[in-house]
């Protein structure tokens, strides 16, 4: 693997990565740069425009619902990351150990990952519009009687569905992350003693650090871009309470019109999901670097 | 080899990615023969389909339409005419998606056809009044209206011995009448935020200061000067609601309506047809939300539900601009509105359903207002402001708190989005 950059690269490694480049370039980068463009115009999504500069920048910073959808988001990306990563462990471990009808679980666990979101989110609307209501009048619980996505703790109610969806890809990263750790180690570690969570944070995790960094990463980014979930189960009310910066996008965008004006928003979440991102991956490469 | 692991993943979902991306496929070009006629009613197709083969089948075959109406289509059409992929033929509602579409300079202008003269005076202002400079200039053809007030069940309201309410007083009164004698008084479905609307559009044309579009535009009044009866009268309504309104869906409250589980319904005509979907029988009709005690000053919510737009860009022009003539004729608007339930805007055409007869001659009449959201800039989400609204009054907000705070919130937003 030496001189890696000054020996000639092989012309199928080319062939191979061409093809892919110009697609990313065309569908991606493109649609991204002209996003960008259009952010400093008064473009409507169609039709005349001219170049306004700054002035979609400056008129997020005092859009009143702007600002709360930003707070909205953060606070459900930080509380969903934080569920699913403990959760999804926590699973991990259990279907790692030696149980009975193993692999039959690893699969009902998965389930929810195949399933799309939106119809995820169109059976728990009707769970928490109908079913759950009817739980709560039958056993007289003044808290299940009312459906909870029409009440101001309707973010919980989102939350229940992105948690019990997200958590299966997460155990499935970390699970083959525990499945990469040599039992050499453990049975070592069993003969100096170490036992159950003094083994899980001295050994275990440490050798699982790298999947706990992707996951931090995915799970961030994905709950600061939540949309699917939130459109099937609330279209973001009551009031503006759960609508994210993404629904807040499609919805003023869209159907309001103001493409230029939310493209600027969306080119600030893109700064603001890059810098989060590019953070957490430091840390954690010096996290890994530590045990390595 | 950490590095190597994380490598595999972030390409595999890049690969992902990327393989999405390219499986999104690109619109078809429309043919010389045809046009395409694009519909933001996903309910009108049936409809329109059947006036188009009769159009067809009368200029044998020369011109062929293609009827299409995907799914949240106001939003196709905006993210289609970003690449300028325009249809020749549009069915649109008379708002800012009108506005919009008509602003950008994308629609022909049909002020010197004929056929404009066919259409009631009224409803032709309505569509000049959304034109961005309010110049008396026909970018569409209103064909359509739908009316919004107060739905009611005929039965349940013999029961309790009340009659049609003329008067806010008669109204308020109703309610609790209807409540003595065990019946729901009314069913709101806020869950769907749009719902929060109705109340208000009845209410605002009635009881906002005359000039308030035009001055709220120009900076020169506020929601908060001149709306607080509009909520305060709001609060009346919720507060003789019962039940978890905030928590129930507009087709959960459409299926308890129309099962007689309660009397009224804030909302349009076009809920009508999901009630007779669960029940046949069910003896409904439709009365002008009494927003003041005086009769004559209250109205039916009308607005324009569809007009016609031809694209200026378009190649078939004149062949839809046939279809256009072909459409007004009073028999084939009588059809439409038949089959749609509909208002007519076309003159000699006329609703006779009995489903809402009690404001059919309000509306031939002209008594009506056209809904007051289509006055406000787009981006303005009232229905979120209302459903916040409602969901303070909910959770015990003290009412005068709530009032100002809902005022102060639609006066920021509307000033947040009148820049654009």
């Amino acid at each position: 693997m030496k001189n890696t950059y000054t020996s000639k690269v092989h012309p199928v490694y080319w062939i191979m990565i061409l093809p892919m480049v110009v697609l990313f370039f065309l569908f991606h980068t493109t649609p991204f740069l002209q996003g960008i463009f259009y952010s400093f115009t008064d473009w409507k999504g169609y039709g005349i425009w001219k170049v306004v500069g700054l002035r979609n920048y400056l008129q997020v910073f005092k859009d009143p619902s702007i600002q709360s959808s930003y707070l909205f988001t953060f606070k459900f990306a930080l509380t969903a990351t934080i569920l699913v990563n403990v959760l999804s462990l926590l699973l991990a471990c259990a279907l790692n150990s030696k149980i009975y009808f193993k692999n039959f679980l690893r699969a009902v666990y998965f389930i929810p990952y195949i399933l799309g979101t939106l119809i995820i989110s169109y059976v728990f609307r009707f769970i928490f519009s109908n079913i759950i209501p009817d739980i709560g009048r039958a056993l007289d619980i003044q808290a299940l009687k009312v459906n909870i996505l029409g009440t101001e703790h309707a973010w919980l109610g989102i939350l229940i569905v992105t948690v019990w969806q997200s958590c299966a890809f997460n155990t499935l990263i970390y699970l083959s992350g525990l499945q990469s750790i040599n039992p050499d180690i453990y049975e070592a570690a069993a003969i100096d003693g170490a036992e159950g969570l003094y083994r899980f944070a001295k050994i275990t995790f440490p050798a699982i650090a790298p999947f706990f960094t992707i996951n931090l990463v995915l799970c961030v980014r994905n709950f600061l871009m939540a949309f699917d979930q939130i459109m099937g189960l609330t279209s973001g009310g009551p009031g503006i309470s759960t609508t994210t910066i993404s629904v807040l996008l499609y919805k003023r965008g869209f159907q309001g019109g103001q493409f230029a004006y939310q493209s600027a928003n969306a080119v600030m979440l893109f700064v603001i999901v890059m810098i989060i991102s590019l953070v957490q991956l430091k840390l954690g490469e010096n996290k890994e670097k530590k045990y390595e | 080899m950490n590095r190597k692991v994380i490598g595999k993943i972030v390409a595999g979902l890049t690969l992902i990615t990327a393989a999405a991306w390219t499986t999104v496929s690109c619109s078809k070009k429309s043919n010389i023969a045809s046009i395409e006629l694009f519909s933001t009613k996903g309910e009108n197709v049936a409809t329109l389909q059947k006036l188009a083969d009769k159009f067809t089948a009368e200029k044998n075959g020369s011109i062929k339409i293609t009827i299409i109406s995907p799914q949240d289509a106001s939003t196709v059409l905006r993210s289609r005419l970003t690449k300028n992929d325009i249809p020749d033929m549009m069915a649109i509602g008379g708002d800012s998606t009108y506005t919009e579409l008509a602003s950008a300079g994308v629609l022909e202008n049909l002020s010197n056809e004929p056929f404009i003269a066919d259409i009631q005076e009224n409803y032709l202002q309505m569509l000049y009044d959304v034109n961005k400079d309010t110049s008396k200039t026909a970018y569409a053809v209103p064909y359509a209206a739908n009316g919004s007030g107060v739905l009611y069940n005929k039965t349940l309201f013999r029961k309790a011995g009340i009659s049609i309410p003329k008067t806010w007083d008669d109204f308020t009164a109703d309610f609790d009448k209807l409540q003595k004698a065990g019946i729901k008084p009314v069913e709101l479905t806020f869950m769907d935020a749009w719902t929060c609307l109705p109340p208000w559009n009845s209410m605002a044309p009635v009881l906002q200061p005359k000039n308030f579009t035009d001055d709220r535009r120009a900076g020169k009044t506020t929601f908060a000067a001149t709306h607080r009866e509009i909520l305060e009268k709001y609060l009346v309504i919720l507060g003789k609601a019962s039940g978890d309104y905030m928590g129930t869906s507009y087709n959960d409250g459409n299926k308890n309506f129309a099962e007689g589980k309660a009397a009224m319904m804030i909302n349009g005509n076009w809920a009508i047809p999901e009630f007779t979907k669960v029940n046949p029988d069910i003896d409904v009709d439709m009365f002008a939300f009494p927003s003041t005690n005086n009769p004559a000053e209250n109205t039916v919510t009308s607005g324009i539900d569809v007009a016609f737009a031809v694209s200026a860009a378009s190649p078939n022009k004149k062949a839809a601009e046939e279809f256009l003539a072909f459409l007004v004729k009073p028999e084939n608007a009588q059809f439409y509105v038949d089959e749609q339930f509909a208002f007519p805007t076309v003159k000699g055409a006329a609703q006779n359903n009995k489903t809402v007869n009690g404001v059919k001659d309000d509306i031939a009449a002209g008594k009506v207002s056209n809904f007051p959201d289509h006055y406000y800039p787009s981006g303005f989400d009232l229905a979120s402001i209302l459903s916040q609204f409602a969901l303070n009054y909910k959770n015990g907000m003290d009412n005068e708190t709530n009032i100002t705070q809902t005022l102060a919130a639609c006066d920021k937003q509307y000033d947040a989005v009148n820049v654009q």
